[in-house]
């Protein structure tokens, strides 16, 4: 049932275009508008099934909802998401050494593909990444001979016979244990996680180098990047994200806070220094400001599920890069360029410091991203459309259609039209997922997370 | 002159940001720091390159001039201490020429005290409070900043010679007063602890070498 709705409309050219009506689905957390800051979502990330999505929170909790299985043959929606497993990943730490407090926010959230019955998934804050096991317990073993129902021991000498204890059902109990802690290998801040398609290794990454790891291995890990200069001074850019190539184990990418991209070849070297590919564009004079050089920081690195391509994200555009050609992107989408002369102020309330993060969808066409006034965009690449929608409590009948908005830039607003500078640039969505087969969504605003999907008629 | 003026205000709000990040939760962002400490070097360049173009008529009025601008960074920082918002508050709607009584009038409407008329009394107490009143110029001050000259860069004299003459009235001062409160800050890892106290920011020597900031010294000193 799921395939075939599913298969429809990705055949049907899944754009966030027109070709799509994105309904809201649901939406989860705290309806009141005081937002404790423990709530602030800070990370979301689909597993490989869909059937999970994990969200990571600035308080240091995860929080798992799982997808119903619909069996209904009329369902006119997809199976809702219910919370399935809540603990507590990362705790407050402090270094005594550098008199430093180690935040608790959980930075990334990246799944284990599923090998067995149990769920892995990885889960980092500023410096410490933490492998967990998310399991079911839906059986317990009954009848005990030395032991009573409730756990208190027997007095042998009352038993009389013997029993085989037996396993019966039980409700539900989901447990998350720690398997791994990978720690003490970062002096800087982590800022991403990135699982090899080996499975058996990841890589994480700070301001100034990359780590390699062994996912069973907790007590080293290899250094594969360090710009770190000599000389402190001497400074001009640092690691802003890293991601593994989804297909071949040999090769990663990260990018800068300098607007470049590095493509490296573990089999090159040892130490991945220099780079296999450099993607850069050349910048365009005329949109040289005052505020160029941070404004081209790369906030986030994604490549195509296909591998052929990956996507960038720097503050004011999506750019998606070809592998083979590095010299400029094949593709740029402005999210916001109505913002651009307003850098001045953004950078007063330091919103010009926001990290965007991208996502594609399952086939590769379309690609999505957060922007102000809860506002997201997604871009269709082969229709060339683009829309911009809001995850908003307003709009949170169960299959609303989500109406299109649109950012007036300047002169006469029209109806519906929102001008810039009535935007609310405290709500922000920084954090989008995207299904890895369906058309669902996860957007998160401040502390919400919203569950978007398209029409299914 | 409003590009001056724009210039020197961004300056002045990049300070307070890269002042006000070593009290956030999870120590100093590197990525934050080299961000803020680019948008400082451009704003001085720009003003730099503004203060040329309007060199000459400027030049006269240089001695007299010399000690108000001291005044309006060491006013934000005093802002800043007091959790003032980013706003208007901004420094030097004060024209950098000298006219006396707009700006003696404007003092008592600004609300936060003129650091100049309360220096002496404070600078006694300065050294033990923390926060921004390393930034409150006087000329014990100077005499500090040049008894600390090992702390300081030995690109200070020669960066600010090419400049003009009036520059060196704003922010040479500016700059040894941020350094010699940052230095400390400066000479760390990211984890300067935010009660340091001035006697070990005057002697970087004693950190480790990963001073990560130092950049950051290279754009301050600058000025």
């Amino acid at each position: 049932m799921f395939p075939k709705f599913s298969l429809r409309s990705m055949f049907h050219g899944a754009g966030g275009g027109n070709d799509i009506q994105w309904c809201f689905s649901q939406v989860k957390g705290a309806v009141d508008d005081d937002v404790a800051e423990a709530d602030i979502i800070s990370t979301v990330e689909f597993n490989h099934s869909g059937e999970l999505l994990a969200t990571g929170d600035k308080g240091g909790r995860v929080v798992i909802f799982q997808q119903e299985q619909e069996n209904k043959i009329q369902s006119h929606s997809r199976g809702e998401y219910n919370v399935y497993s809540t603990f507590q990943s990362h705790e407050p730490e402090f270094d005594y050494l550098k008199s430093l407090e180690i935040e608790e926010k959980i930075n990334k959230i990246r799944w284990l593909p599923q090998k067995n019955a149990a769920q892995f998934l990885l889960s980092t804050n500023d410096k410490t990444i933490k492998l967990w096991k998310i399991s079911e317990r839906d059986k317990r073993p009954e009848g005990y001979n030395l032991k009573e129902e409730d756990g208190r021991y027997r007095d042998p000498t009352t038993v009389t016979t013997l029993r085989v204890p037996v396993f019966r059902p039980m409700d539900l109990m989901v447990e998350a244990s720690p398997r791994r802690i990978f720690a003490n290998a970062h002096t800087y801040h982590i800022n991403s996680i990135s699982i090899n398609s080996d499975y058996e290794t990841y890589l994480s990454a700070d301001d100034l180098r990359i780590n390699l790891w062994h996912l069973e291995i907790t007590d080293r890990s290899f250094n594969i990047v360090d710009i770190k200069p000599a000389n402190m001074e001497e400074l001009t850019e640092v690691i802003t994200a890293a991601e593994f190539h989804p297909n071949s184990c040999n090769t990663f990418v990260y990018s800068s806070s300098k607007g470049t991209i590095r493509l490296c070849d573990m089999r090159a070297s040892a130490l991945c220094d220099r780079h296999s590919k450099l993607f850069e564009e050349p910048e365009d004079p005329s949109n040289r400001s005052f505020f160029s050089e941070i404004i081209s920081s790369i906030s986030d690195v994604k490549f195509s599920h296909s591998g052929r391509y990956m996507m960038t994200r720097d503050y004011l555009s999506v750019k998606i890069w070809d592998l083979n050609m590095e010299n400029r992107p094949v593709e740029t989408y402005q999210v916001h360029e109505y913002l651009r002369s307003k850098l001045c102020s953004l950078y007063e309330n330091d919103c010009i410091f926001d990290k965007f993060e991208c996502c594609w969808n399952g086939c590769d066409s379309v690609v999505m991203t957060g922007s102000y006034n809860n506002f997201f965009r997604m871009f269709d690449r082969n229709t060339k459309r683009d829309i911009t929608l809001e995850a908003s409590r307003e709009n949170n009948k169960p299959r609303t259609v989500l109406k299109p908005r649109k950012v007036c830039a300047s002169g006469k607003r029209k109806k519906d039209e929102i001008s810039v500078d009535s935007l609310d640039f405290n709500k922000k969505i920084l954090h989008t997922a995207w299904h890895p087969k369906e058309n669902i969504i996860a957007v998160a605003t401040t502390n919400n997370l919203y569950i978007f999907q398209d029409k299914v008629n | 002159m409003e590009v001056q003026k724009e210039a020197q205000r961004i300056m002045t709000l990049s300070v307070w940001k890269m002042y006000h990040s070593r009290m956030q939760r999870g120590g100093l962002r590197l990525h934050r720091s080299l961000q803020l400490s680019l948008v400082m070097r451009s704003a001085r360049e720009l003003y730099l390159s503004a203060k040329v173009e309007a060199h000459e008529p400027e030049v006269s009025l240089q001695p007299a001039r010399s000690p108000d601008p001291r005044l309006h960074p060491p006013r934000e920082a005093e802002a800043e201490a007091e959790a003032a918002p980013l706003d208007g508050e901004q420094p030097s709607p004060e024209p950098m020429d000298t006219q006396e009584a707009p700006r003696a009038e404007e003092a008592p409407a600004r609300g936060a005290p003129r650091p100049a008329k309360v220096s002496r009394k404070r600078r006694s107490s300065s050294l033990s409070d923390g926060g921004d009143v390393g930034l409150v110029p006087s000329k014990k001050a100077r005499l500090e900043e040049e008894e600390e000259k090992e702390g300081a860069s030995s690109e200070v004299p020669d960066r600010l010679q090419p400049s003009p003459a009036q520059a060196e009235g704003a922010f040479p001062n500016l700059a040894r007063v941020l350094q010699r409160r940052f230095s400390g800050l400066l000479n760390c890892n990211p984890a300067a602890p935010p009660t340091a106290p001035p006697a070990c920011e005057a002697k970087p020597a004693c950190r480790p070498a990963d001073s990560m900031l130092n950049v950051l010294v290279r754009t301050v000193v600058a000025f």
